[in-house]
């Protein structure tokens, strides 16, 4: 088990955003987290990454307890991430923006470039490595922040929402890069509201709703899972799908 | 408790209310667009020569200089806005500071430059004789402003929970693309953010004229006060910065009266470096 | 060619300048004073340009260097120079106790803080006999030994300086080019995105500030060494900090040259005004001052070298997005 998060409770106040939550993730596969709008599953990506510290529950990576260390500390480790929105370095070109990461395990800046380098022709940005971070699309800058995180050469790497504001042919061209990043042995936790791309993605799923987990399994047994289709659609819809009355 | 300390405690209590007053301003700013004005302190010293030269002019008291003051502060508040915080509070960090730190300089040294460096005064007289309540003994000028600065402090506070001006300026400050739908002009709600917190920056300031004297640098250090106090009562929260402004007054007349006047400032500065040392979201700010 | 010759003719103009205006006494001091203001924002750069963190109280390292040099004169008959570590020393330590906890907060904070930090130690050496209270303090009179560094010509001054700034700035110009460079850029674009990928903000920043600080202090030790007097206001008041802020800013902040350039307007203007004006002038020069900053902060937000680094290479645009490290 690479990653797990056991009984993890994510209180602001009164209000539960995340109330016991347990998840492992399994080293090599890609793990898929979604519910609706406010689930939690933010808030609990946000605990595994180290941007926020749990109210209770533990983190454990490579079976080491994470639980207080700082998001930089979780990166050493190997623990990378994107965010929803995109959060590149503005005033940077890619290439820099790419350094960043690349520095995390290339102190000298002159292998530091060459791993950018690298990273960036993998992901398809080779065009783009003197431009401007600034000059980049949604689609550009996505790409860009995946670019940053695998520079960094983690272990498991954790996509927010990675797709969306993308067109359906960006998304095609995005899920093929996320399925050439999972051959080279990556692990991967994608948050994502779009189920098309967690259906041709993820091998299995973890199902959120106000702070709980209400389903798991792979992506073919939460879609039928009438609790998810209640999640999402609210209990009328869910009724008339499955032909009952209420 | 013995008298005296019961009178230094009393007139700290006031000239805190005024503090609590000046800070309200800063702290609505701060809390609505999260900008700081650091020519805060500089406004009040603008309403401090304001009031002076009201006195000059006709020989007009504080009936006169707080409501003049307060319009003429109010007007500069929204120039201000208009002119120089609307452009840099979307820029970078070093943009902002510079902006407000900027116009702080300007307005400083005009007023050096204008009325010289040389400290004013209003009359003592100018309210008539002290209070004398049992054996406390309390300066006409002084209950005047701490009565008004803790009655405007408190108005301010009602406008912005009780009022539809309020809550369409909250909806801004939450989220200003959601109020823009609703029909609210951010820049509208701002501008008038900036309004009240100069106006009532512009009654502070006429009111410590009465009995504090006006200096073109005396709005550094009120600034300072007025820092503290945000950080004590926390970022935003205008009845956290009357408390606080209370807090303040009282430990600043305590030490002035135990230590030594000079100490006083060294007291608040010390405390506010400890605060935000141990509790940045402030004293009274929620965790 | 005109990239290899612009640099060369600048280094030879900035060694000769002394010589090409040896006829006058005030152009030879008016090159040390831009030196020196240079060597001050030059310092402040490395926090609040290149990290993005707005120091507002710089003066209180200016400060510590200043008096370190003078009251080791005063107090046990040390040559100034000798002082300098001192204070070099006392800003370092300073900047860490004032950076450990503020540097962990939002920018806004910091800024606040070190702005109550300088009034704060400006009010104690006020009123602090053994510095010399409100009067200041004095350095040699007559110098005793070459070591006092006491010359009535500003000309070796003008050397010393421009040693210290060359030596500051190809320092500097190592740190943009290695790893701290790259990531205090990071940090000051977006504080949270450079934590995901491994960077100890907190303690970059730190190092930035007390490296900063230690320079400052240099500043502030070569000031009292060609002054010989410090007092409150002329070692820690607010308008020391606000003058390496504003120079770093006019030129270009978190630019290498950006501070020179600051400095090269900003001294002779300063002088010219005061001369011109004569006792009235020291209230405009800084109206002066205030409009310009706020000028610079409306339309100019990365300072006048942005201009033509961004004609020149697009590929670094200086111009900073605002940063929300949440």
């Amino acid at each position: 088990m690479l990653l797990k998060a056991s009984q993890l409770t994510m209180a602001f106040g009164a209000f539960k955003a995340v109330d016991d939550a347990s998840v492992a993730v399994n080293e090599g596969e890609v793990l898929g987290l979604i519910g609706p709008n406010g689930a939690g599953k933010s808030t609990f990506f946000n605990c595994l990454t180290g941007d926020l510290h749990p109210t209770s529950g533990t983190v454990h990576f490579e079976g080491r307890d994470v639980t207080r260390l700082t998001p930089e500390q979780r990166a050493r480790l190997g623990i990378a991430r994107t965010f929803q929105v995109p959060l590149t370095f503005e005033s940077m070109s890619v290439l820099d923006n790419v350094m960043i990461g690349a520095f995390l395990r290339h102190h000298a800046a002159a292998a530091a470039r060459d791993k950018a380098l690298e990273v960036i022709g993998e992901v398809g940005l080779g065009g783009a490595a003197e431009a401007s971070a600034k000059s980049l699309g949604t689609p550009g800058r996505k790409r860009l922040e995946i670019a940053r995180a695998l520079a960094s050469e983690p272990k498991v790497l954790l996509l927010d929402e990675a797709m969306a504001g993308l067109t359906p042919a960006e998304i095609r061209a995005a899920i093929d890069l996320v399925r050439q990043i999972h051959r080279r042995g990556i692990t991967l936790v994608i948050v994502e509201h779009i189920m098309e791309v967690i259906v041709s993605l993820a091998d299995r799923v973890v199902v959120f709703h106000q702070g709980r987990e209400i389903a798991r399994g792979t992506p073919s047994e939460v879609t039928r899972n009438e609790l998810v289709i209640e999640a999402y659609l609210g209990k009328r819809h869910a009724a008339k799908l499955s032909g009952g009355t209420t | 408790m013995s008298s005296i300390l019961l009178q230094v405690i009393v007139s700290g209590l006031l000239i805190g209310a005024v503090y609590a007053l000046f800070s309200s301003g800063l702290t609505l700013i701060w809390g609505m667009m999260n900008v700081i004005n650091f020519a805060h302190g500089d406004f009040v010293m603008l309403a401090m020569y304001t009031a002076f030269l009201v006195w000059t002019a006709f020989g007009g008291g504080p009936a006169a200089s707080v409501p003049i003051a307060a319009v003429v502060l109010a007007t500069i508040g929204v120039l201000s806005y208009f002119l120089l915080v609307r452009h840099i509070m979307r820029g970078p960090m070093l943009a902002q500071i510079m902006g407000t730190f900027g116009l702080a300089l300007l307005l400083r040294y005009s007023a050096f430059w204008y009325f010289g460096a040389n400290f004013k005064t209003l009359p003592d007289t100018l309210l008539g004789p002290p209070f004398v309540f049992g054996s406390i003994r309390v300066d006409a000028p002084r209950l005047l402003a701490g009565t008004i600065g803790l009655i405007v402090t408190l108005s301010l506070h009602l406008i912005l929970t009780r009022t539809a001006l309020g809550s369409r300026m909250l909806a801004v400050s939450e989220d200003a693309t959601a109020a823009q739908l609703m029909g609210i002009r951010p820049e509208h709600m701002q501008a008038a953010a900036w309004a009240l917190a100069a106006g009532a920056t512009g009654i502070a300031g006429a009111l410590i004229a009465t009995f504090f004297y006006t200096s073109p640098t005396v709005g550094e250090t009120l600034a300072i006060v007025a820092f503290v106090t945000v950080a004590f009562g926390g970022f935003g929260s205008v009845p956290g910065a009357l408390l606080a402004g209370l807090l303040i007054g009282v430990i600043e007349a305590v030490s002035a009266f135990m230590i030594g006047p000079v100490y006083k400032d060294v007291i608040v500065y010390t405390l506010f470096v400890l605060v935000l040392w141990t509790r940045p979201q402030g004293l009274m700010g929620k965790a | 060619m005109m990239r290899r010759a612009l640099p060369l003719l600048i280094g030879a103009l900035a060694l000769l300048y002394p010589l090409l205006v040896s006829g006058s006494a005030v152009y030879q001091r008016l090159g040390a004073l831009v030196l020196l203001s240079a060597i001050g924002a030059s310092a402040w750069n490395l926090i609040g340009g290149y990290a993005g963190q707005v120091s507002v109280g710089h003066a209180v390292f200016f400060g510590a260097g200043a008096y370190a040099a003078l009251a080791g004169y005063a107090q046990f008959g040390m040559p100034p120079i000798a002082g300098a570590p001192i204070g070099v020393g006392v800003a370092i330590l300073v900047a860490a106790l004032i950076g450990v906890p503020t540097l962990r907060l939002s920018g806004h904070y910091f800024s606040m803080a070190t702005i109550a930090v300088a009034e704060l130690v400006r009010v104690l050496v006020t009123n602090w006999e053994w510095l010399g209270g409100a009067q200041g303090i004095s350095g040699p009179a007559i110098p005793r030994t070459v070591l006092d560094l006491s010359f009535t010509s500003a000309v070796p001054y003008y050397y010393i300086f421009l040693a210290v700034l060359v030596s500051i700035l190809f320092m500097t110009w190592r740190i943009e080019k290695s790893r701290m460079g790259f990531y205090l850029r990071a940090i000051k674009d977006s504080e949270r995105a450079a934590r995901s990928l491994g960077v100890a903000a907190g303690r970059y920043k730190l190092y930035a500030y007390m490296l900063s600080a230690g320079l400052t202090a240099v500043a502030g030790a070569l000031y009292a060494i060609m002054f010989g007097f410090v007092d409150p206001e002329s070692g820690c008041g607010i308008l020391i900090s606000v003058k390496m802020l504003i120079m770093a800013a006019l030129g270009g902040a978190g630019l290498l040259f950006g501070p020179l350039v600051g400095a090269l307007i900003l001294v002779p203007l300063e002088e010219i005004s005061n001369s011109l004006l004569g006792g009235k002038g020291a209230g405009l020069t800084f109206v002066v001052y205030g409009a310009i900053i706020v000028v610079i902060a409306r339309f100019l937000p990365s300072g006048l070298l942005a201009l033509f680094t961004g004609l020149r290479s697009p590929r670094k645009p200086s111009a900073t997005e605002p940063s929300h490290a949440a």
